[in-house]
């Protein structure tokens, strides 16, 4: 029995000793840090923290005045460094665990953001569920220092136009920290990363409650196609249109809305309701080739136009039609991604290694080369599946 | 060791004397001369003499007056002068041929007689005589049958024990029609000489499991057996452990479907509440009307039980633990929203909660304890300083308001009051471990309750049983309760006697045998 007494006892006290999260914090002593921005400066980080103040956000009508939200900047040799120094004007320690958005300056992309990278994918305290965005032509602090609508946190609200636009219109790309970090070490790919942009006036005047007391804010946030890296370094940009047509190739639409024009005039919307992108690699005669395969199914979902949509001849000339729109998209952006920017962000080179890794090898030193020069075969089907709740459009009815 | 009031003043673990005088006069030492022993002398002539007694209030005196005294006065002359004859023969004669009463027998010894009297018997001596009769007449005042109190159901019987000790073992026969329901009845309590009965179903029960509750009940000597309470502490097969071992009832229905599986009843005279042995976890889980209702509904109710159990145990622990370790874990709506709530909050979460779990188990306790006339007023006090003022007042968080709640309303899921002690008690170590450690310490909690519990033996069986040791024909009817026709057997380590109790036949649904 004495034995057993001692084990038991030596047993709780090693479970004082050994407990690893000994590290209680109280909820009202956190300072949640939902948007992170980091920035250039001179030689040192500029880091940007959005802390939330909770008695605003909660849904009680608090009444309170002020912004839901404070913003912290610290500068430092280091990232880290930066964090803790922090604390030298924020009242509570900042949590990051649960940060939504992380804002990378457009300056410091250029120069590089590997470094900026390696505190959130250490720290045991992350979550790395947040969404990576680069603040286009301005600084990370810019974007988090702008009030937005509807949601009370800007952060918040970054990550889910981020989020809804994606899933919806399909510019631009969600890329969390881990996957950027696959993208930036694994051979022969490259990451690209959303914009985000301050549009409608400077960055200083919207971030007041005045910003939003507007029906419409003066100042706002906008995503800004994507950003092109050749490793961890931006070197350009993709408008809206080149965008889209990324996603398309690298097979991120869950849905996205395009026009074709009609025969007798006018124009006709198409919703993408299912994209499905398969992409193979192949060496023929020791070169690389691409056999990019497109199917998707379309909606009709906006008739501004005569037409008569009953007539199955009319329906195969739309997805005939659309085809071919599709196809000029792809091959414009595959055409600026290879002479444009001469980096490939697509996985072309990970198509290439699976299909034929021995051939790989002997590319990989020379893929920047060969890049430009691939030949990329375009196999694009489309399928109307049906015209939503009505057949013709009453356009065609109406009396003249 | 032998447990005797007075020792020195009494030793009436002897015969009667001869004389009716001295019988009487030490009857009335025995007892200290209470006032409330009745003595009736009766004299037929100068042939002989007797006396009838009994005690006050305990007896029923109309019942005496009409069919032992009337029938003694009215006794024929000649008769009695030929049963004086006879000797003792006489209370034979007296017993079978005159008195009007069914439950007599004779009596020789002192403290037999003493037994009888003070149980609420009425006792006829005879002048010169060394045996007596010893009729039962026992009138006391009594509760009649109620509804259940404690143990409510929408469906089913509403009936509950009483107090008393023959109601009680009648409407479990009531319900058992069997001749091998079989009743064995001592006398627990060296005072309070409290009647103890064992019931249990011949050919189902494990004789084994009936000689342990003999043995067990054997061995108990105290001065007084005032509740069930007292049988099942000194009966248990642990005393430190927060887990009840043997499981109480004031249903005859539970207690005859317990008999049923070959389980032991132990009835205490003086309680509504009888003991079932043995009492194993998950029966405190089930409720008798899982059985009166149908097996789906009832098999929800079981699942929500066990999920009530897990909330009543472990909500305020989780909450502590997740909100201030493991804030990472909540979603980041929910940790805003918490944080908001917690502003000017002066206390730690832990201190916030043991407070509230405080206030609640005072409030809990007083709504029990208080007088029924003041009821109201602790209630809206109650519900205003736990509610809304401390809320208000900045001092606990709405937040742990809901889990305090929750929690409470939780742990009342449980059927059986016993385990609902014994959650709340837990909740307490669990919150100190959730609140020094995090979900880390909760988790080594949880363990220690886990090996704790399977260590646990109620009347040799397995606490845990059967989920460990594992028993999978026996699932039928722990988590689950299965339709009757899928349940022909009885739980094996208890029915293993046996173990059928349905015909292949008895459903027009086709069952498996399990």
């Amino acid at each position: 029995m004495k034995p057993l007494l001692l084990l038991r006892i030596s047993a709780l006290l090693l479970l004082v000793l050994l407990a690893g999260c000994w590290s209680r914090r109280e909820l009202n002593t956190l300072a949640i840090q939902l948007g992170m921005g980091i920035d250039k400066s001179g030689d040192d980080y500029s880091m940007t923290v959005q802390v939330v103040d909770p008695s605003k956000v909660a849904s009680r009508a608090g009444g309170s005045e002020g912004t839901p939200v404070a913003l912290f900047e610290a500068k430092g040799m280091t990232v880290h460094e930066a964090a803790r120094k922090m604390t030298e004007t924020s009242p509570r320690r900042i949590y990051g665990a649960h940060i939504r958005v992380f804002v990378l300056g457009e300056e410091l992309a250029r120069e590089g953001i590997a470094k900026a990278l390696d505190l959130q994918y250490r720290d045991s305290e992350e979550r790395t569920d947040f969404l990576i965005l680069i603040a286009k032509g301005g600084k990370a602090k810019d974007v988090l220092n702008v009030m937005t609508q509807l949601e009370k946190i800007p952060a918040t609200k970054l990550y889910n136009s981020l989020i809804a636009s994606s899933r919806a219109w399909a510019p631009s790309t969600m890329i969390t920290l881990d996957q950027l970090v696959t993208a930036l070490t694994a051979d022969g790919t490259n990451p690209v990363i959303t914009g985000v942009r301050v549009i409608g006036g400077k960055a200083e005047s919207g971030g007041g409650m005045d910003n939003i007391s507007k029906i419409e804010a003066p100042v706002k946030l906008k995503l800004a196609g994507l950003a092109v890296f050749r490793g961890d370094k931006l070197i350009g940009w993709l408008n809206e249109e080149e965008s889209r047509g990324y996603n398309y190739i690298t097979g991120n639409i869950k849905s996205s809305v395009g026009n074709l024009a009609c025969p007798d005039g006018g124009r006709i919307a198409l919703e993408v309701v299912r994209s499905d992108t398969k992409m193979k690699g192949k060496v023929e005669n020791g070169k690389p080739v691409i056999d990019l395969a497109l199917s998707y199914r379309l909606n009709v979902s906006d008739v501004e136009c005569k037409i008569n949509l009953e007539d199955p001849a009319v329906i195969k000339q739309l997805e005939d039609l659309s085809e071919a729109r599709l196809l000029s998209l792809l091959k414009k952006t595959v055409d600026v991604m290879q002479h444009k920017f001469g980096v490939d962000n697509f996985g072309f080179s990970q198509a290439i290694y699976r299909a034929d890794p021995k051939a790989w090898d002997r590319m990989k030193d020379q893929w920047d080369d060969l890049f430009p020069d691939l030949e990329v075969r375009y196999q694009v089907k489309a399928k109307i599946r049906w015209t939503s709740t009505a057949k013709n459009s009453f356009i065609n009815d109406i009396k003249e | 060791m032998t447990i005797r009031l007075n020792e020195e003043a009494r030793d009436s673990s002897h015969g009667l004397y001869t004389g009716l005088g001295a019988n009487i006069m030490a009857i009335r030492a025995a007892i200290g001369n209470s006032p409330d022993l009745v003595v009736k002398e009766l004299k037929w002539g100068g042939l002989w003499a007797g006396a009838v007694m009994y005690m006050d209030g305990m007896a029923d005196t109309k019942a005496i007056a009409d069919f032992v005294i009337q029938p003694l006065l009215t006794y024929d002359r000649d008769q009695s002068q030929a049963a004086v004859e006879r000797g003792s023969q006489a209370l034979t004669h007296l017993m079978q041929e005159v008195l009007e009463a069914g439950d007599i027998d004779k009596i020789a010894d002192f403290d037999a007689l003493l037994h009888a009297l003070l149980s609420g018997s009425c006792i006829l001596l005879l002048d010169h005589l060394t045996e007596g009769l010893r009729i039962g007449m026992g009138g006391i005042e009594e509760r009649s049958v109620g509804e259940p109190i404690t143990q409510t159901v929408i469906r089913g019987p509403m009936e509950a024990f009483t107090e008393s000790f023959s109601t009680n073992t009648a409407l479990i026969r009531r319900r058992l029609k069997d001749p091998n329901l079989w009743l064995e009845v001592r006398q627990i309590g060296a005072v309070t000489k409290t009647n103890v009965g064992v019931m249990y179903l011949c050919g189902i029960v494990n004789e084994g499991l009936v000689d342990e509750v003999r043995s067990r009940l054997d061995r108990i000597e105290i001065d007084g057996i005032l509740e069930s309470g007292y049988i099942e502490e000194m009966i248990q097969d642990k005393t430190l452990t927060p887990f009840p071992l043997l499981t109480n009832t004031e249903r005859p229905d539970a207690v005859a479907a317990a008999l049923l599986e070959g389980r032991v009843a132990i009835i205490v005279d003086g309680t509504p509440f009888v003991l079932l042995a043995p009492g194993l976890f998950v029966q405190y889980f089930q409720s008798v009307e899982d059985y009166y209702q149908r097996w789906d509904i009832s098999t929800l109710l079981r699942l929500i039980r066990f999920m009530s159990f897990f909330i009543a145990l472990l909500a305020p622990s989780f909450y502590i633990a997740v909100t201030t370790f493991h804030q990472e874990m909540l979603p980041t709506g929910l940790l805003i929203s918490l944080a908001a709530q917690r502003e000017g909050v002066p206390f730690p979460a832990f201190i916030e909660a043991l407070l509230m779990e405080m206030t609640y188990e005072i409030l809990r306790e007083a709504g029990v304890r208080m007088p029924r006339t003041v009821g109201q007023a602790v209630s809206i006090v109650g519900t205003l300083v736990i509610g809304q003022a401390a809320v208000e007042a900045g001092i606990v968080s709405a937040g742990m308001v809901i889990i305090v709640s929750i929690t409470a309303i939780a742990s009342y899921v449980l059927p059986q009051v016993s385990m609902s002690i014994t959650v709340r008690m837990i909740r307490f170590v669990l919150m100190g471990l959730a609140a020094s450690f995090g979900l880390y310490g909760m988790l080594v909690g949880i363990i220690a309750l886990f090996i704790h519990l399977c260590t646990l033996r109620s009347f040799g069986i397995p606490y845990m049983t059967p989920f460990a040791p594992l028993y999978v024909q026996d699932q039928k009817d722990t988590l689950f309760r299965l339709p009757w026709p899928l349940m022909k057997k009885r739980p094996s380590l208890l029915g293993r006697n046996n173990p059928v109790r349905q015909g292949d036949e008895s459903s027009p649904v086709r069952g498996d045998t399990a």
